[in-house]
């Protein structure tokens, strides 16, 4: 069962995992999930993001795997190879997630880290084409990779390749503009999977609130929502809200396309757009600002006025002075 | 602009909680050992300790050549 289990996750971090992304983005692109939002300069963002980062990201692990690990740590190569599989998948997914966690909330509570993750929200849709979107600084430090790489080396290799083919899955299906959970939310006999769904994993409802652009509507929540695979540590840690719902506009309130150049790899490249948190004189974080009518991703539909139906027909009588 | 005391203080006391959840794990595997008696690093221990010997062997029967 368990060789089964490992199989189907290495096929799934082979090619599964890329025809994933690849059957998700046609599908968001064939519903026109994207709405018209994907211009000239977010597709340089998003191509930009996806490409570059993985030029240098993948050799400098490959280096700090294959050599400074083994020059930090000599003798402790497959040290830890006796750890069973289930217990192995339990502690990588607990280090690996639990760090990035940290990592992710750290960049939203602390003002001066705000800049290095901007770029993942400034995306004012959801979606395979923006899940990768991030600023390379955030990537090349992004901490469990590092962490992941050393349990690896400690002897951890098969459950850090059947937690990443699993964490891979989850957090691309909770960036997907494909709303798979509402049936969970709608059909009332799947509510009691759905409470414990959203508790677990991240869903799009959850992770679609992290994404919003305003917080204060009672569905957006980019103050919180941080948890990647797992949403158990937003509910331990107090910073999850949940609402079962989608929010109507999603990225920066304030933002006015960045060129991919400053977003790629702020602060090494500046913003031309004034005011800009990006910008060369830009605060360090902006203030909110309302949301205009064409940010909106779902429009409030407008009602028609109902026309009453009057029982009786009225008859009118001039009135007395 | 500067990270608000509330928000340090939550900080602060979460991460603490973090480093318990980092050992969960760890803690319930070695619990699960101490309730089923297994001690998977001596099989490891055991086995390297063979492949030692055979590779002694080895090279003792290539000297005698």
């Amino acid at each position: 069962m368990i060789d089964q289990i490992k199989q189907i996750i290495e096929n799934l971090n082979g090619y599964g995992f890329s025809v994933l992304v690849l059957v998700l983005g046609v599908l968001e692109f064939s519903f026109g999930l994207y709405k018209k939002r994907w211009n000239k300069n977010e597709k340089w963002v998003d191509i930009a993001c996806f490409t570059i980062p993985k030029l240098i990201v993948r050799p400098l692990v490959a280096y700090y795997s294959l050599l400074v690990l083994p020059a930090i740590l000599p003798g402790f190569k497959n040290f830890f190879g006796w750890v069973p599989f289930f217990w192995g998948c339990a502690i990588i997914a607990v280090a690996d997630d639990l760090t990035q966690y940290w990592y992710h909330r750290l960049h939203h509570q602390v003002p001066w880290l705000w800049r290095f993750h901007r770029t993942h929200h400034s995306a004012s849709y959801m979606g395979m084409a923006m899940a990768s979107r991030q600023n390379i600084i955030y990537t090349i430090f992004f901490s469990q990779t590092y962490l992941t790489a050393a349990l690896v080396y400690l002897g951890l290799g098969i459950p850090a390749l059947v937690v990443k083919g699993i964490k891979g899955t989850i957090t691309t299906l909770a960036h997907s503009s494909i709303p798979w959970d509402k049936p969970f939310y709608k059909y009332k006999i799947l509510h009691p999977l759905a409470w414990v769904l959203e508790r677990t994993i991240s869903t799009p409802a959850t992770h679609h609130a992290h994404h919003a652009a305003t917080t204060d509507d009672g569905v957006g929540y980019y103050k919180g929502n941080f948890g990647n695979m797992f949403f158990w540590w937003d509910i331990i840690f107090g910073t999850a809200h949940i609402s079962r719902q989608y929010p109507k506009a999603y990225g920066i309130s304030h933002y006015e396309g960045d060129q991919w150049y400053a977003q790629l790899a702020w602060p090494l490249f500046k913003s031309k757009v004034p005011g800009s948190e990006l910008a060369a004189d830009g605060p360090m974080v902006k203030d909110d600002v309302p949301l205009q009518p064409h940010q909106l991703y779902r429009p409030d539909k407008i009602q028609e006025p109902v026309a009453e139906q009057a029982d009786t027909a009225f008859q009118l009588q001039p009135v007395k002075a | 602009m500067k990270l608000e005391q509330s928000t340090k203080t939550q900080i602060i006391k979460n991460a603490s909680l973090s480093l318990l959840l980092y050992i969960l794990p760890i803690a319930l595997m070695f619990g699960s050992f101490a309730i089923t008696g297994e001690r998977p690093w001596e099989k490891k221990q055991h086995q390297q300790k063979q492949q030692t010997t055979a590779k002694t062997k080895v090279s003792n029967t290539q000297d005698n050549d």
